[in-house]
């Protein structure tokens, strides 16, 4: 017994369910990844003017 | 714990850590994605939407522990005054409530062709719409700048009422836990308890690799927001002290 989508229609669910998955976690790790070095940098940037 | 308080010696473990942590993650995920995907057989009853487990149970798992660490960190901000503490609880909330809005697509996704509806209003789904709405909250009361404006202190850590507010968000998370217990559910009883597992061992060992490698990945991001944080309190302690000399 299935559920009530049977068969080869199921795998697009799938499919939905991965892809929001990784684009969704990608999108939030590149942007942390960016604003991170970008922070650091201003920070690095701002250390080094001081000396 | 407060010998890590000092933020020089944090980012010394912080930065080796942060790409260990993104590699191994990342490694874990696409590993137990593609055995999810193509090395363990479909469910006897539900057939190949059954596979959406491998990402559906890491975001709630996720969802709910991202909330339990919040809630400890804002504890040791208020009892502690641990400066970290705080900063741990602002970098955890959008990765936090990344895997809740997850959890619920997904579990909006595979509920479609088992149950035959993307949403009800249930116990389950409905308190993690809370868990999501919770975060929401806790992103709005703590956004600001390093200054000290909005939710946070100078220095980026958290208000009192940021820390009560995480505190008192953390009802609902034994509520999620047990409402499938306590009330009439379309979502399925707990699978996965202190006492074993109802999923068969050949279903399950994926599950492992995708709950610690999206756990990895949670770690990277709160940690690359955590540095984030650290640097932006940098900059502007820095411009306030130049600020300062060009006063006086």
């Amino acid at each position: 017994m299935t559920g009530v989508i049977s068969g080869g229609g199921q795998w697009a669910y799938v499919a939905a369910a991965y892809g929001l998955t990784a684009l969704l976690t990608g999108a939030v790790l590149w942007a942390s990844w960016r604003a991170m070095r970008k922070a650091e940098k201003r920070s690095d940037a701002l250390r080094k003017d001081r000396k | 714990m407060h010998a890590y308080a000092n933020p020089t010696r944090f980012l010394a473990i912080a930065k080796p850590l942060t790409p260990w942590l993104l590699g191994v993650g990342l490694l874990l995920v696409l590993g137990g994605a593609f055995a999810g995907l193509t090395q363990v057989p479909g469910d006897y009853k539900q057939g190949e939407t059954a596979r959406i487990l491998y990402v559906h149970v890491p975001s709630a798992w996720l969802g709910m522990g991202g909330w339990t660490s919040l809630a400890v960190a804002g504890l040791v901000q208020l009892v502690w005054r641990h400066p970290l503490a705080g900063i741990a609880a602002r970098a955890i909330a959008v990765p936090g409530m990344l895997f809740t809005a997850l959890c619920l697509a997904t579990g909006s996704i595979w509920g479609k062709p088992t149950w035959g509806t993307w949403w009800e209003w249930d116990g389950r789904m409905t308190s993690m719409l809370v868990l999501l709405f919770l975060y929401a909250g806790f992103i709005a009361l703590t956004s600001g700048d390093a200054n000290g404006t909005g939710g946070q202190r100078q220095g980026g850590t958290l208000s009192r009422g940021a820390a009560i507010y995480a505190l008192v968000g953390a009802i609902n998370i034994p509520i999620i836990n047990r409402s499938v217990i306590w009330w009439n559910s379309l979502h399925q009883g707990p699978s996965i308890t202190l006492r074993g597992s109802s999923i068969d061992g050949a279903l399950l060992w994926p599950l492992g690799l995708t709950v610690l490698g999206f756990s990895l990945l949670f770690g990277a991001i709160v940690l690359m927001r955590m540095r984030r944080i650290i640097a932006d309190n940098r900059v502007a302690a820095r411009l306030r002290r130049l600020a300062d000399d060009e006063g006086n």
